[in-house]
């Protein structure tokens, strides 16, 4: 049963800071778990999300470079951290820092992932939005190929470098 | 029954119950004969217990699903959770209790990692996050940041003492290269500065002799001087006599004139006289003679006289001018003798500056010596109590070069000896190896571990220094000593 792609609104919804929301997916990004607060917030039923992609709670906002490097960085078996923009089964949007880290099995081969959001530092959301945004208007302005997704890599590039930090410094450090 | 699992226990306890409903249902047909409310009961009350059984069979594997996912847990796989949760569902709480409960676990084991991780790899920036992890989770994880952090300034400070470790090595290793350089640097300038000094001491008492020769020439030429002024004296004596009998010549030749003229006057008056006065004449012709060869004598003598003086004029010209070039000659030679004393005293100073430079040059490879042997003990440190530069330290105050040079038979005692400054090399020296060998035997033990032990090393090797210090000052003191005039 394919999940129709909601219509995103303007509505928000603001994570409390206790808030952590749990998930699992396989080799191929299908959930395999979710926890309670993961169900209460995206909207959706156990049962809907069960065998969903994960991508079912992207935001058209969220520039497809993010989901490469994270998807780059995890199958090479390193986490990753990175603020992400949700979407909710009712359009409503979310904003989290999610932590993403492979799941070995005994004899060091990746079986799954895991992901742990929390609710993001506020002061680092409006230097995050304002990249996404010029982000996503590169890959756009590029008809969304390959050439846009490095013109928008070396934006991100580009803003690591003036600060002197990998990605994975300068994430942590907002 | 007690070996039964509680899911069957309970099918079978329903399962009784409702036999014996049943037996009591087939009791109450039998009494008050068949009753349409009484089937419809059965009917309800069989449905009732269908429903009953199946829903402790769902409970039951619910819970057999349950003990399976903790039982992993137990085995250290944290990754498994419930899904497919009935909303409403009798074990849904449970259930859900359970994930929240393996989510807290799961997250704390991976924040843990992940800090762990990256400290090992030297990046500080990651830091296990502690938000969503509850009570003791949290407040564990914020420890783990604490040891995290204590781990990463201990890893700085391990970076930070290798570097200086190797660093201070590869000094040490060279220190000791380049005193070596200097100390046969110093051996050799040492060798060079005994020729030198036997030279200069050979030049000295050469000059010296020399000096004395020279006076003795000098006091020869004063007596021929002398001996050349009294002659000419002599000579000046002899040539005022030869004008005296020059005088007494002329006297002598007037008398033979005269004589002369008499005996003229006499053969005239003997003439008159006749024959009476021939023998008289006779008499006046030898006196005439006589007179005549007087007179002859006299002038031969003049004559002798006048070249006499001629002789004695020149001699004493000649006499003068010896005079002259041996005065000369004396005022050149005595100040030749002045310069030459001059010269065997600059070669006397040079003597003692030189042999003063002999000794700071010595008293310099002593001490580079001195540096070698207290090098090699800080080089133990690295190298460890079986090394080279160990048995090398190993040496006692007796047997180093500067004990060597110091006691008996060694070149220090026969020049230092009698020195005040002598005496008060002898206790520092000692001091300096008993404190390298101190610290020799506290670095055969586990010092890399052990905090006081370390304190007693560096304890042992501040000793060294002050000691070092006050061998260098007696050194000084010695040569300075023995030069002061």
């Amino acid at each position: 049963m394919a999940l129709a792609r909601p219509i995103p609104t303007r509505n928000e919804r603001v994570l409390k800071d206790e808030d952590f929301i749990v998930s699992k997916t396989d080799l191929k990004g299908l959930i395999s778990y979710g926890n309670r607060t993961f169900i209460d917030i995206s909207g959706y039923e156990e049962s809907e999300l069960l065998g969903a992609p994960h991508a079912i709670l992207r935001h058209p906002d969220m520039p497809r470079t993010v989901f490469k490097l994270l998807w780059d960085q995890i199958q090479s078996g390193r986490e990753i951290n990175a603020y992400v923009k949700n979407l909710a089964k009712d359009g409503a949007f979310y904003w989290v820092f999610a932590n993403v880290t492979p799941s070995f099995d005994a004899r060091g081969r990746i079986v799954g992932y895991h992901s742990v959001r929390r609710k993001p530092s506020p002061g680092a959301l409006g230097t995050i939005s304002d990249l996404y945004r010029t982000m996503a208007e590169t890959e756009r302005k590029h008809g969304g190929g390959q050439e846009g997704m490095q013109a928008s890599r070396a934006i991100l590039d580009q803003l690591c470098q003036g600060k002197g930090a990998s990605y994975d410094e300068l994430v942590l450090g907002l | 029954m007690t070996n039964l699992s509680l899911g069957s226990r309970i099918h079978l306890l329903a399962g009784g119950a409702f036999v014996l409903y049943l037996a009591f249902a087939a009791l109450g047909f039998r009494a008050a004969g068949p009753n349409g409310w009484m089937i419809v009961l059965l009917v309800l009350s069989a449905v009732v217990f269908m429903v009953l059984l199946y829903t402790l069979h769902r409970i039951q594997a619910a819970l057999a699903r349950i003990t399976s996912q903790m039982q992993q847990a137990a085995e250290g796989h944290l990754d498994g959770r419930i899904t497919g949760i009935k909303k409403g569902a009798a074990t849904a709480d449970l259930s859900w209790a359970l994930n929240n409960l393996m989510d807290q676990v799961e997250a704390y084991f991976r924040e843990t990692n992940a800090a762990f991780e990256h400290s090992a790899r030297g990046d500080t920036y990651r830091k296990a996050m502690t938000s969503g992890l509850h009570g003791d989770f949290r407040a564990s994880l914020e420890r783990v940041n604490i040891s995290v952090d204590a781990m990463a300034q201990t890893q700085r400070l391990q970076m930070k003492e290798q570097l200086v470790g190797r660093i201070s090595e590869l000094n040490s290793v060279n220190l000791v290269k380049n005193l070596k350089a200097i100390q046969d640097f110093l051996v050799n300038q040492n060798q060079e500065m005994k020729v030198v000094a036997n030279l200069s001491r050979e030049t000295a008492q050469e000059a010296d002799a020399s000096s004395a020769g020279i006076q003795a020439i000098v006091a020869d030429l004063n007596r021929v001087v002398d001996l050349i002024t009294s002659t000419h004296g002599q000579i000046s004596r002899i040539h005022e006599k030869s004008a005296e009998i020059h005088q007494i010549v002329q006297v002598i030749t007037e008398v033979a004139d005269r004589t002369n003229l008499l005996a003229l006057n006499a053969a005239i008056e003997a003439a008159h006289a006749g024959e009476a006065g021939k023998g008289f004449a006779v008499v006046a012709e030898e006196v005439r003679t006589l007179s005549e060869n007087t007179k002859d004598a006299a002038a031969s003598i003049a004559a002798s006289i006048g070249s006499f003086g001629q002789a004695t004029t020149r001699m004493l010209d000649d006499a003068g001018r010896m005079k002259e070039i041996a005065d000369s000659s004396r005022s050149a030679i005595t100040e030749f003798a002045g310069q030459f004393q001059r010269f065997s005293e600059s070669a006397r100073t040079s003597l003692a500056q030189v042999s003063k430079a002999l000794d700071v040059g010595f008293a310099s490879l002593v001490k580079v010596d001195h540096f070698v042997f207290k090098q090699n003990g800080y080089r133990i440190i690295q190298t460890g109590p079986e090394s080279p530069e160990a048995r090398a330290v190993q040496a006692t105050h007796h047997q180093c070069r500067l004990g060597q040079w110091y006691y008996e038979g060694g070149q220090g005692k026969e020049l230092f000896g009698q020195l005040s400054c002598y005496a008060r090399l002898e206790e520092p020296h000692a001091r300096v190896h008993g404190a390298v060998h101190e610290a020799m035997a506290l670095l055969g033990d586990r010092w890399e571990s052990d905090p006081a032990l370390q304190e007693r090393v560096f304890d042992a090797f501040r000793k060294t220094e002050r000691a070092s210090d006050e061998v260098m000052e007696a050194l000084d003191c010695m040569v300075e000593e023995r030069h002061r005039g």
